[in-house]
């Protein structure tokens, strides 16, 4: 290696970096003003986006897209943080949010955006997660909602000599010890198969319609242990598990996405967004395989998700205004149109292009009007600022339990051990 | 260029003739100053951009600070916290097993593959290249193939189990089969990294060392125990001292072996401190806590460090 | 003799084929369909789709995955920080290996220590400088703060140690070199092969970060694994999509790896390192 060499090495790195150049601007000369959205998994905005540019000149819309929540939440940490990078109006999911509620100092106040008369566009305990508790701040709207149904394999139901239809299908588990009921049938017919995926989502199904509190009372207390609804949605689900029904894969995992092409399972919860997943899991070789039922029990809800304002951002109002449009009934009827998200707004419940849509993969089932059941069924329930750590400990405990790891009742008093720590600290 | 020149007289001296014409102040600035010309960049970059976020954290784990923002000073109460937690202890536990399991293995056959590779032998580059190739596969490559082999339901490893009549194993579940999954991850990526390192170190060694001994009667074994080993020690040393580093911050092989759960199974199984310090920043917004665990990890791997300095050094002292 | 070699082919042959296959997968995968995932036991001989699967990946079906994008920074980033981070270690490597100087041993320890801080820890007060300087989703951002490493200084002090003699130095100085000329002219031959696998290692270890990367730039100026893992979400039930973003994104660094252990294993054994 020459001096030459090294010459020529350095020249090319100064090159490089001086060359390593990009451009992010958000202040243009002619007065555009660009609000930055920041989503993760998939909103389905894109129509809304430019139909809002169209109609709002001066305005231009850029959406920074995460894919999975895992790496958006540690993003919205170094935001926050940093004060800097969160952009004008970011999405925060139900759990995040709910931790957020405790002090949304970080979040501008919609009510003073004039966001205080759309409180009819939204189910109500839609509306008052994202409030505080003395009904002064609104820190978000809100987007979509989980709404379940249970969906199930009509050839497996079949060769178990179970009904296939799903009115009858639905009438077979009017609630969750009926679902059990069927699930030792379904077993004694030795398909081959499980008769769910996995015990977490059942779990957290049963957990949701069991009143309007969960872990924690309305005063922020741990009250894992003595809430009657929790243990009896542990105790269920534990019995089920023990009848030999789960499948034991966990979500996500490759395993698990096989299991809908092959049918290592017969029922799993869907919520609205999960059809489009089982629809490109399963394949067209499986079309009509699949079909959607009530959920067991009234109503359920999981996750979902809200649009919020950070302060850091330098167009407030423009993004209010934006985040008021994109929650609108109508925005959120075009979000469920491009990406099956399920609407929060009443309204759009009742539209036609939601109430009436049918899945054409699902035998055609009336999915509108399946998940528009189970979300005006639903209660509103309080989950409280550790909910996540706390359901994330009693979930792992239940699937120490569906591994053969430990007892129902050692793995119940672990988690008790280990939602006190959480909630404690 | 030999090596074989006559022993020089010191340079302190200054050298007559006209090679050197310089002034006396350069040859002392030579000298003694330009070593510090030579690391400075190092320390200037990383004054520039390590400080100030290791300074950070360690002030960020003296206050209770969650995703709302800043919530004051706590002192040391963060600390005292983590002696008392369980969880705590438990990834530390794991991280130590992993360690053990993944390093003791892969130096030896990393060891065992760079002897190989450095002798004359037919179609010498393919096998070279061949069995250096993990090193190029990103983790992502990695985890969706792991992911298959060590599937419970249809993985290749279950399969050939199966053949000789073991009944499959749920690799995630159990504590020890989780970290002989893992570890093997581990090792089936870096095996060929130090196998690398220990080959361009040997390639140094001068081949009239090997051909003496040869003369002298020593073979192949001998050879490799009393000229390879001790001539390539400090590329031993450090293969060592960063496998034990990289153990320590173990974070994205058993991540990704529990598709993506920091938790690192049901019951914490397979969680390293890292990810329970990224369990408890970034999904617990405990970003107060976190830092905490993050400066025992660093505490912890210095003692780990320095524990294993010595031992190789008393090794050292043992061998000559 | 015989015997024995057979046995060293056979050990080398097993290892081989273990190192090699998940790359094999990887490239059957990329050049068959969808079907291919839940076969047990999973086909081993290529398919037919690769070009198909290519044309997707850089088509419009994959735009918000802007994977030639990840490509192009990837390539610059890590062309810029291998670069680098050659040139400098391998002068403090130097230094610290063989030029004698006040504190050589506790700033030797101070490098040492900077390796041991985790690095996930450091992501939250990277990124606030980031803020600070105007870089977030702009290049040097991934470049700037990776331009010299702790280890890279490390590993090129424990291969200067050995493979600079010391005899060689002292000749050269007597020569009437500067310590700059020593370095140029006499030193860096030596370390050739140490810089190349350090320049290799470097060039991989950029070319496959992902979460800093992932913390600092946005989706639609990514790096290659920022790409791939928004490939692996969006699109995460198109396997064969997800196997051929993965292959492409491993050509390169098979490129490189080539390219540099060719240059380490061929011309080393009786080049620069003859003594």
């Amino acid at each position: 290696m020459s001096a030459k060499w090294w010459a020529a090495v350095a020249a090319v790195g100064l090159v490089a970096v001086a060359g390593c150049g990009g451009s992010g601007d958000d202040a243009a000369a002619d007065g555009t003003i660009t609000l930055t959205v920041k989503t993760f998994s998939q909103f389905g905005y894109d129509e809304l986006y430019k139909q809002y540019e169209s109609t709002h000149p001066g305005i231009k819309i850029k959406e920074d897209n995460i894919a999975k929540l895992v790496d958006y939440t540690p993003k919205l940490q170094q935001w926050l943080t940093a004060g800097s990078g969160a952009g004008d109006v970011v999405a925060l999911e139900e759990g995040i949010l709910v931790k957020l509620m405790a002090k949304p100092d970080q979040f501008a106040n919609l009510l003073d955006q004039g966001a205080g008369s759309l409180k009819g566009n939204f189910l109500e305990w839609k509306w008052n997660q994202a409030l505080t508790t003395d009904g002064k701040k609104l820190v978000g709207l809100g987007t979509d909602i989980g709404a379940q149904g249970m969906c199930y394999r009509t050839d497996l139901f079949a060769k178990a000599g179970l009904p296939t239809d799903r009115e009858q299908v639905g009438a077979l588990w009017p609630t969750w010890d009926q679902y059990l009921a069927t699930g030792k049938k379904f077993a004694g017919a030795n398909t081959g198969a499980s008769f769910f995926d996995t015990s977490g989502s059942i779990y957290q199904n049963i957990l949701m319609q069991q009143g309007d509190t969960t872990y924690f009372d309305r005063s922020n207390n741990l009250i894992v242990d003595s809430n009657p609804g929790v243990r009896k949605a542990w105790d269920q689900t534990v019995s089920m598990v023990d009848a030999g029904l789960s499948g034991k894969l966990q979500m996500w995992s490759p395993a698990w996405n096989a299991g809908f092409k092959q049918g290592t399972f017969a029922t799993i919860p869907c919520p609205a967004w999960m059809l489009g997943i089982i629809k490109d899991q399963a394949g067209p070789e499986n079309a009509g395989k699949w079909d959607v039922a009530r959920v067991p029990g009234e109503g359920a809800v999981r996750g979902g998700s809200f649009l919020a304002v950070p302060t850091q951002s330098k167009h407030q109002k423009e993004a209010a205004e934006l985040v008021k449009f994109l929650t609108s009934p109508e925005g959120q009827t075009a979000a469920f149109k491009a990406k099956n998200n399920f609407p929060s707004a009443p309204q759009a419940l009742d539209d036609p292009a939601v109430a009436g849509a049918v899945n054409e993969y699902f035998n055609n089932a009336p999915v509108g009007k399946i998940f528009a059941k189970s979300a005006k069924e639903l209660k509103p329930v309080y989950l409280g600022p550790e909910n996540q750590q706390v359901g994330e400990a009693v979930g792992d405990a239940l699937t120490a339990v569906e591994q053969g790891k430990l007892k129902p009742d050692e793995a119940w008093s672990k988690a008790v051990a280990d939602a006190q720590r959480a909630a404690g600290k | 260029m030999t090596t074989d020149a006559p022993a020089r007289p010191a340079r302190t001296a200054p050298t007559p003739g006209g090679a050197r014409t310089r002034p006396g102040w350069w040859n002392r600035f030579d000298l003694h100053g330009s070593p510090y010309l030579f690391i400075a960049p190092f320390f200037v970059l990383f004054a520039a951009f390590g400080l100030f976020p290791l300074g950070y954290t360690a002030w960020v784990s003296l206050r209770s600070w969650d995703l709302t923002g800043d919530a004051g000073f706590v002192g040391f109460a963060n600390y005292s916290r983590l002696f008392g937690d369980p969880d705590f202890w438990n990834a530390v536990v794991n991280t130590l097993g992993l360690l053990v399991l993944a390093t003791v293995p892969q130096l030896l056959l990393a060891l065992i593959v760079a002897a190989l590779l450095n002798r004359p032998l037919r179609a010498l580059l393919v096998f070279r290249l061949g069995v250096l190739a993990p090193i190029v596969t990103s983790v992502a490559a990695v985890a969706i193939v792991f992911g298959q082999l060590y599937g419970r339901d249809t993985g290749l490893v279950n399969g050939a189990l199966g053949l000789i009549g073991i009944s499959p194993i749920d690799w995630q579940a159990g504590k020890l089969s989780s970290w002989v999954a893992v570890s093997s991850m581990v090792n089936w990526r870096w095996t060929g990294y130090n196998a690398l390192i220990y080959l361009a170190a040997m390639q140094a060694i001068s081949r009239d060392l090997y051909e003496a001994a040869q003369i002298d009667g020593a073979g192949p074994i001998r050879q490799f125990r009393n000229i390879t080993v001790p001539l390539i020690r400090p590329a031993l040393i450090f293969t060592v001292v960063m496998s034990v580093i990289g153990g320590m911050q173990l974070f994205t092989e058993p991540l990704l072996f529990g598709q993506g759960d920091v938790s690192g199974g049901s019951l914490r199984q397979f969680q390293t401190i890292a990810m329970y310090m990224f369990e408890q920043s970034f999904q617990n917004f405990d970003y107060g806590y976190g830092s905490a665990v993050a400066w025992m990890i660093f505490l912890l791997t210095v003692v780990v460090g320095v524990v294993n300095l010595l031992i190789s050094r008393r090794l050292r002292g043992g061998a000559q | 003799m015989k015997q024995r070699n057979t046995l060293v082919y056979l050990t080398l042959l097993v290892s081989l084929v273990l190192s090699i296959f998940p790359l094999y997968w990887l490239f059957v995968v990329a050049t068959r369909s969808n079907d291919v995932i839940g076969q047990f036991p999973p086909p081993l001989a290529p398919g037919g789709n690769l070009g198909d699967n290519i044309q997707r990946l850089f088509g419009p079906e994959a735009e918000e995955a802007h994977f030639a994008r990840g490509l192009l920074n990837s390539a610059i980033a890590s062309i810029c920080v291998t670069v680098s981070v050659v040139f400098f270690s391998s002068l403090a490597g130097f230094a610290f290996a063989k030029l004698r100087f006040r504190g050589r041993n506790a700033l030797l320890i101070s490098v040492l220590a900077t390796m041991m801080v985790p690095v996930q820890m450091g992501i939250v007060p990277l990124y606030m400088v980031m803020v600070k300087l105007g870089w977030q989703n702009h290049l040097q951002a991934i470049i700037v703060p990776f331009l010299v490493s702790a280890f890279g200084v490390f590993l090129m002090r424990q291969y200067a140690e050995r493979a600079v003699p010391d005899e060689l130095i002292e000749a050269a100085r007597l020569d009437g070199c500067s310590t700059f000329g020593l370095f140029v002219r006499v030193v860096s031959p030596a370390l050739r092969p140490g810089a190349a696998v350090l320049g290799l290692f470097t060039f991989m270890g950029t070319w496959n970060e992902f979460l800093w990367p992932l913390a600092v730039m946005e989706a639609d100026n990514p790096t290659v694994q920022f790409s791939l893992s928004q490939l692996a979400t969006q699109y995460y039930t198109d396997y064969t999509l997800m196997f051929t973003g993965t292959l492409i994104a491993t050509v390169p660094l098979l490129l490189v790896f080539i390219l540099f252990g060719r240059q380490l294993i061929s011309g080393i054994m009786d080049g620069a390192v003859r003594s």
